[in-house]
């Protein structure tokens, strides 16, 4: 039997099955472990839940989500949350990524220390924090009095700017080293003939950003922005442990009305519905996350 | 051929024999291994509670060799997620403390009348009727009461002197304690603390200053919810909400809860507390120079209070019933009433207990008892209570101290969306 025989008869016929073989590992792991899930978070949603009695109500959970204020509040809330955080991400992210590529032998010391906050888990790091904006005993009500910049102690949870503020603050805080670490390693490519040709040129720093920086980061930036969209938008454990969605709905993002709904309110029906509404919010972004990637991949 | 098959066959059939009886033998061991009964509650974490808790799991085990108890330690604010969680999954804990209605309600929890009534009569007679009617869900029993806490006013004694108070006599009128929460503020001090964290404590201290006040936040059957409705609930929440804008409660209500006030407390910051007896544990526990230093008064108004029952329960979903039942009556057991009473303050709730030494010459647990004779219990028995206690009054506090001026259309607001949930099951 020659080669070409054996690749297009059986020996080909074996080398597709070996394949289907192992690419059935990750997807039945993956029906397991996201598909199942989801596909019973879509199957609650259509069902009205009262502990161990579910009765079908088709999409009346949708209706009455969609129906509620606190749905809009939080749909607001989340949009401004993810906007607010993802341009902070990215400016300060790569703001940061400049100074670093600009240190000497400092470099990987300043990056490790700069990463740390992003290597804390959410929970943790908000529980620190907690503590900090704690408004009798909280260090940085101590410090801002102690500079003089405040007369009185301030409710950094208590209040929905301030708290909404915190959050942010907090998210940013943890958010933006990874940025920096993406976009320091997208600026590590640009070749440095051309900023040293548009300095031949004349071109100041801020120039040398705008016409060699940004144009070369530009795709990165665009698939940063849209993941960090994605991650922004599902954030919930520093609500969580921040403010739990209030004071009086003023952090409830999606994630946390879901879990207040479905918990809290002892509504998993309901719940269930919410989730299904920001999946189908994170899918359009992944889709324009996979329209991005795919457009690059064709320009290959 | 056929020989060799045959050798082949005997040997098969006796190496067979073998395994079998070497199964067989293996198989048979010299006991049964105890059965495991897992146990949820969220004072598990509680550090107090614990040398009494792991004490009572190992004389139990002790006791009764085939059975031993899982304890499940979890966070208090996570307590009823997880059970919720495991409840729908029908692996719930066998041995859990929740909301009674809202569980039993749900179908998370076993009723207990069977085992309830193969009891001797002296067991059962050690709890009163009101208690045991808050033990009960639409006929059933589903709880056995372990602990209970009376809500009152805890004041710091050296912070009343310093104002010139008289600590032996506290406010009895909500005129009165107004007075007192004015000579008790000053820079950096106040009177009290407003409950509006995002917990059901704030529901709980809420519950109290409206039902001292001779209001009712629901009518009797609850199918209707009257905070605004009823004037002297209204008049109730708008004098406890108002002391934040009068100066006279510690700022940032809105993040302050049981865990918080008692801070305060404990840094001398404010000079009373609403809470329940347990706080007074926590408070020496953390700041051990406050024994001695604090009374305990009635809620100013007409007396009536809240006493939060703790209850055992078996969860729908346990395999083993009767050792849970088991493991429940040695909870309840005088010996363990005072354990707890003694490391964390949680009142006995058998009335057969009043003559016991450590009882009887607690001059504070006393007095707690003398003011839970006008106590109702609490969670309300309603099957949505978790939903309401726990999220829906406390975001309406949480908006009302954020624009006091709409504090009664706030609560307006709140009455018409009880209204429907409360008939909505």
């Amino acid at each position: 039997m020659s080669a070409r025989r054996a690749w297009t008869g059986r020996g080909l016929r074996r080398e597709r099955w070996h394949g289907y073989f192992f690419l059935a590992i990750p997807l039945l792991y993956l029906a397991g472990v996201v598909l199942l899930p989801l596909l019973e978070a879509v199957r609650s949603s259509t069902f009205r839940i009262r502990g161990l009695r579910a009765t079908f109500v088709g999409l009346d959970n949708y209706a009455r989500v969609l129906g509620d204020a606190a749905f809009w509040n939080a749909l607001s809330v989340s949009f401004r949350f993810t906007a607010i955080s993802v341009v902070l991400h990215l400016a300060l992210g790569l703001g940061l990524a400049m100074l670093v590529a600009e240190c000497g032998r400092t470099r990987t010391a300043l990056r490790i220390a700069l990463l740390t906050p992003w290597m804390v888990a959410p929970a943790i790091a908000a529980t620190i924090w907690l503590w900090l904006l704690e408004p009798q005993f909280g260090v940085l009500n101590w410090l801002l009095r102690a500079a003089g910049l405040i007369a009185e102690n301030r409710s950094w949870l208590g209040e929905p700017g301030l708290a909404f503020g915190a959050i942010v603050a907090v998210d940013v805080w943890r958010g933006v080293p990874f940025m920096m670490l993406l976009l320091g390693a997208g600026l590590a490519t640009i070749p440095k003939e051309q900023y040293e040709a548009a300095a031949i040129d004349g071109a100041g720093a801020l120039a040398r950003f705008r016409h060699v920086t940004l144009p070369n980061l530009s795709y990165l930036l665009a698939v940063a922005c849209t993941l960090d969209i994605i991650n922004t938008v599902r954030q919930f454990d520093i609500v969580a442990v921040l403010t739990g969605g209030g004071p009086a709905g003023a952090t409830e993002v999606l994630p946390a009305l879901l879990y207040n709904t479905a918990f809290r309110g002892n509504d998993l029906g309901g719940g269930a519905a919410v989730g299904v509404l920001l999946l189908m919010i994170v899918l359009a972004f992944v889709s324009l996350y996979i329209a991005l990637t795919g457009a690059a991949r064709s320009d290959d | 051929m056929i020989e060799t098959t045959r050798r082949h066959m005997s040997k098969i059939t006796g190496a067979l024999a073998v395994t079998v009886l070497a199964g067989g033998l293996l198989a048979a061991p010299a006991r049964a291994e105890p059965v495991t009964l897992q146990w949820q509650t969220a004072n598990l974490t509680e550090p107090q509670f614990e040398p009494v808790w792991k004490q009572m799991i190992a004389e139990f085990e002790a006791a009764n060799p085939d059975i031993h108890i899982e304890p499940i330690l979890v966070a208090r604010k996570d307590d009823w997620t997880k059970f919720v969680t495991a409840a729908q999954a029908r692996r719930a804990p066998c041995v859990v403390q929740e909301d009674l209605a809202t569980s039993a309600y749900n179908g998370y929890l076993m009723p207990l009348d069977r085992f309830w009534a193969t009891e001797p009569a002296a067991f059962r007679a050690a709890y009163s009727d009101d208690i045991m009617a808050a033990m009960h869900w639409k006929g059933a029993l589903y709880g056995v009461p372990i602990w209970g806490g009376v809500f009152a006013e805890i004041y710091n004694t050296d912070m009343l002197t310093a104002a010139g108070l008289d600590a032996a006599h506290p406010p009895t009128t909500i005129a009165e304690y107004l007075d007192w929460m004015r000579k008790l503020t000053k820079p950096g001090q106040w009177g009290t603390a407003v409950l509006g964290g995002p917990t059901d404590t704030t529901t709980r201290v809420l519950l109290t200053w409206i039902w001292a006040n001779g209001g009712e936040a629901f009518n009797a059957d609850m199918t209707k919810a009257t905070f605004a409705a009823d004037p002297k609930s209204l008049e109730a929440i708008k004098t406890y909400l108002g002391l934040v804008g009068q100066g006279l409660a510690a700022p940032s209500p809105n993040t302050t809860n049981y865990l918080e006030q008692t801070v305060l407390f404990e840094q001398g910051k404010i000079a009373a507390v609403r809470s329940a007896y347990w706080a007074i544990a926590k408070m020496l526990v953390d700041n051990p120079s406050l024994a001695g230093r604090m009374t305990v008064g009635p809620v100013p108004g007409n007396g009536a209070t809240l006493a939060l029952l703790a209850p055992a329960s078996i969860a729908s979903s346990c395999k083993y019933p009767d050792q849970a039942w088991k493991f429940i009556k040695f909870q309840a057991e005088k010996k363990w009433a005072l354990e707890r009473a003694r490391v964390s303050d949680w009142m006995p709730l058998r009335n057969d207990m009043m003559d016991e030494p450590e009882i009887a010459q607690d001059p504070l647990l006393q007095r707690f008892m003398q003011i839970g004779l006008q106590a109702r219990s609490y969670p309300l028995p309603h099957p949505a209570w978790a939903e309401i206690g726990g999220v829906d009054v406390v975001k309406a506090v949480q908006r009302a101290l954020l624009d006091p001026a709409h504090t009664e259309q706030i609560f307006r607001d709140l009455d018409a969306l009880l209204n429907k949930k409360l008939n909505d099951l």
